[in-house]
């Protein structure tokens, strides 16, 4: 499946600093969509080494070149939850940010290859909501070679934490000795609000009182310095206004200002002009099949629709979801059927996710010198006939369309 | 005098093989240094000369007609010109002689002594401190021609701590400590107590790491090999990446799933202790054996006795041959690459000037299953067989 286009394709010249040895690909469309806000019709995509050197309008392909209705750029998961498992969170304690999820990655799970066949080119990977702040999260291609060098897009993208329910689900109080971790806090919401506020007061306290900080408190002060985003798991409409007061109450304490993203965050359409007060980004889990998603949040087509008219960035997931309905090419469809345009829908799944975690220099649209990761499609993107026949990555043409 | 042309002698032989060289950077000098050190000219009362139809050195090359000349226990002299002093006693031995094999994982003698899963991390157990050497264990896999194992504690927990290098005869702590232990498998982690997750189990293991103290501050510093468990692809990945970030030199032990990343471990320098094999093994284990070989990438099999029978080490060692392995290369995996990855090439491991007498005696090639043990010599004494 794995075909490197070689330089025989390639019908541009490159310039004469360019080597003769260097391969590069040319993937031809009906119209391509930069994510940049333009589209240009009957166009090609020249790639080079894994980047993109040109996008050209006006071109018109041969018979045995590679020929799509659209081009975007590779879509950008950023609660692809493909390292789930028990084993990629710490749950001997409630607070670890000092873990990495990037050490429970399973390089060789057969979900890679569907990811990638689904457009999807860049995941985040974030451990399981177990605890209350579970660790840092890594940014990685879905496809390349199995090391995390070289898949990494960005380590310690941000980091990971939960509200609502799912932190303390299954815990217990200790009626005699406790016999296992499970006999432990938090219990509750407030449980699980208590221990955020603690570890958060604990680091910024001991900082103040020149202590050195220990291995989770260094991860902690980082989001609170706004080193990174701290991403908090809040499906319902109180666990959101908690995570919103939470960022704000450390405003008001003066221990820094925290820069959130709220994932899975079905019911964010509720109470918007929060969200804009606080600054926060919005990730969407896929739509539930009869309004209710996680935690009882309910959420609606226009969700992401009422969402970016208030003026909150949005980017759509799959939540881990494996069913084609709920991949992200089919996510943007159900989005343009609440109401957003197809500029807006693409942005949810390009360009807007690769800033809310800082790596749109590198991903999230077309553009001359960014990674070559393409998602191709048989049509216009989310239209209900339209999918995915095709995916570039680092400019690798892993799916091929003439074979679709 | 007669010495010196000897070695030079043995350097070109008929049917010499010369193995890929190996990749990644070189392995920094380990301890200690027999060689040149204290070999006494020939004493014709306590030197004895071995005469065999075929010699294999350990290190992928034979001759054929070779002469091993020992005195004290320790190797004077190996080659097909072998000048023999007149008045050594000279022994003519029916069949091929070939270094004791090493069993590069293993449990002899230690009963139930070797899991300690009372807390995650003990880098300064020591297991040459929990094998009793005289039991019945190591007189079977001596009588296999294992004549060295590598005792390893079990891998249980995330650092379960040092594995010793021991004789199966008389229980002669060749090294001790050899490798620091290090399982990156699931085997490490619990479901009720730490670590529960990988995330927490490197966590852990970068905190004592990057801080280092005794046994992991000599694994740090490249004074003490590791030897990293894993069993499933992200296992080896994930210790070819801790290996590199630490510096650590030593070995993967786990070869099933090696296939997927030949080329990681081969780039790594690490060398590859092989699970032992069964009987209708799927044969991607032995794909991986066959690829790490060619890329020249340290082996040894793993033999875990008592828990399976000594002749599984051979065994194992066919079924890769079968699978594609040069028999030169399954010999050397169980002589000197097994050494080397213990740490003790300067002791065992080789028919060579300076090792230890350490033999077997087979009736034909020793990687033939149709071969059998004839005869084991430890320290250039017979201790199982033989007959004379």
């Amino acid at each position: 499946m794995m075909l490197q286009l070689a330089g025989a394709l390639c019908a541009i010249a490159l310039g004469t600093t360019e080597p003769a040895t260097v391969e590069s690909t040319v993937i031809f469309a009906d119209a391509i969509y930069t994510s940049t806000g333009s589209v240009i019709e009957n166009g090609a995509v020249t790639v080079v080494d894994g980047k993109i050197t040109a996008i050209t309008p006006g071109k018109t392909p041969g018979d045995d070149d590679v020929h799509v209705g659209a081009i975007t750029a590779g879509m950008i998961d950023l609660s692809a939850r493909l390292v789930r498992g028990p084993d990629t969170v710490e749950q001997t304690q409630e607070i670890t940010p000092e873990m990495r999820v990037e050490h429970a990655i399973d390089w060789f799970d057969a979900e890679w290859g569907r990811q990638a066949e689904s457009g999807v080119t860049t995941v985040l990977l974030s451990p399981q909501d177990q605890n209350v702040v579970s660790g840092l999260s890594v940014a990685v291609k879905t496809a390349g070679v199995p090391e995390l060098v070289k898949r990494a897009v960005k380590r310690d993208a941000c980091l990971r934490g939960a509200m609502g329910r799912q932190p303390s689900n299954g815990n217990h109080p200790a009626f005699r000795r406790p016999t296992d971790f499970f006999s432990r806090r938090p219990t509750t919401r407030m449980g699980v609000e208590w221990e955020w506020r603690k570890a958060f007061y604990d680091a910024a306290q001991a900082r103040a009182a020149g202590e050195e900080a220990t291995a989770g408190a260094r991860g902690i002060l980082d989001v609170l310095d706004g080193k990174r985003p701290l991403m908090i798991q809040a499906w319902a409409t109180q666990d959101i206004r908690t995570a919103v007061f939470f960022k704000e109450e450390m405003a008001m304490e003066g221990f820094g200002e925290l820069t959130l993203i709220l994932d899975a965050a079905a019911e964010a359409w509720r109470e918007p002009e929060l969200l804009v007060r606080s600054k926060a980004a919005i990730i969407l889990p896929p739509l539930p099949d009869f309004g209710r998603a996680d935690d009882g949040a309910f959420m609606a087509l226009s969700t992401a629709k009422k969402l970016v008219e208030a003026g909150v960035p949005v980017a759509l997931s799959s939540h881990g979801a494996k069913a084609d309905r709920d991949r992200l090419a089919m996510q943007g469809a159900l989005a343009r059927r609440g109401g957003l345009s197809l500029e807006e829908a693409l942005a949810a799944v390009t360009i807007t996710p690769a800033q809310m975690i800082g790596i749109a220099d590198r991903v999230g649209s077309l553009e001359v010198g960014k990674d070559a990761d393409l998602a191709l499609w048989n049509g216009e993107p989310f239209q209900a006939t339209s999918r995915v026949v095709g995916t570039v990555i680092d400019g690798v043409l892993l799916v091929d369309p003439r074979n679709q | 005098m007669i010495l010196s042309t000897i070695v030079t002698a043995s350097l070109a032989l008929t049917g010499a093989f010369e193995g890929p060289a190996t990749e990644g950077a070189p392995l920094p000098a380990p301890t200690p240094t027999a060689e040149e050190s204290v070999l006494q000219p020939i004493s014709v009362e306590r030197a004895v000369a071995f005469k065999a139809k075929r010699v294999f050195f350990g290190d992928g090359n034979h001759v054929d007609d070779g002469i091993v000349l020992v005195q004290d226990g320790v190797i004077h002299s190996v080659g097909a010109d072998v000048a023999v002093p007149e008045g050594v006693a000279i022994v003519e031995l029916d069949g091929m002689l070939s270094p004791g094999l090493i069993a590069s994982h293993s449990y002899e003698g230690l009963g139930a002594e070797h899991a300690d899963s009372t807390r995650p991390t003990m880098p300064e157990a020591d297991i040459a401190m929990a094998f009793q050497p005289h039991h019945v264990d190591f007189a079977k896999t001596l009588a296999a021609g294992v004549t060295s194992v590598v005792l390893a504690p079990s891998s249980a927990t995330l650092i379960p701590g040092t594995t010793a290098v021991v004789k199966t005869s008389g229980g002669k702590v060749v090294r001790r400590p050899a490798q620091l232990q290090v399982v990156l498998s699931n085997d490490a982690l619990n479901w009720n107590s730490f670590p529960t997750s990988h995330a927490g189990a490197m966590a852990e293991l970068d905190r004592l790491f990057s801080e280092p103290t005794g046994q992991i501050a000599r694994a740090t510093s490249g004074n003490l090999p590791v030897l990293l468990s894993a069993d499933d692809r992200s296992d080896i990945s994930r210790a070819v990446s801790f290996a590199g970030r630490y510096r650590l030199r030593g070995a993967i032990y786990g070869s099933m799933w090696a296939e997927d990343l030949i080329d990681q471990i081969a780039k790594s320098g690490l060398g590859v202790v092989c699970n032992p094999f069964d009987v209708g093994e799927d044969s991607r284990g032995m794909r991986a054996v066959v690829g790490l070989a060619k890329r020249g990438v340290r082996l040894g099999f793993g033999l875990d006795a008592p828990n399976r029978d000594p002749e599984n080490l051979r065994f194992g060692a066919a079924l890769c041959i079968r699978g594609g392995l040069d028999s030169k290369l399954a010999l050397k995996a169980m002589c000197s690459d097994a050494a080397s990855i213990a740490g003790v090439e300067r002791r065992i491991g080789r028919l060579e000037r300076g090792l230890d007498a350490d033999m077997v005696l087979w009736s034909g090639d020793p990687t033939e299953l149709t071969s059998s043990v004839v005869a084991v010599y430890v320290d250039g004494t017979l201790v199982h067989g033989g007959g004379e």
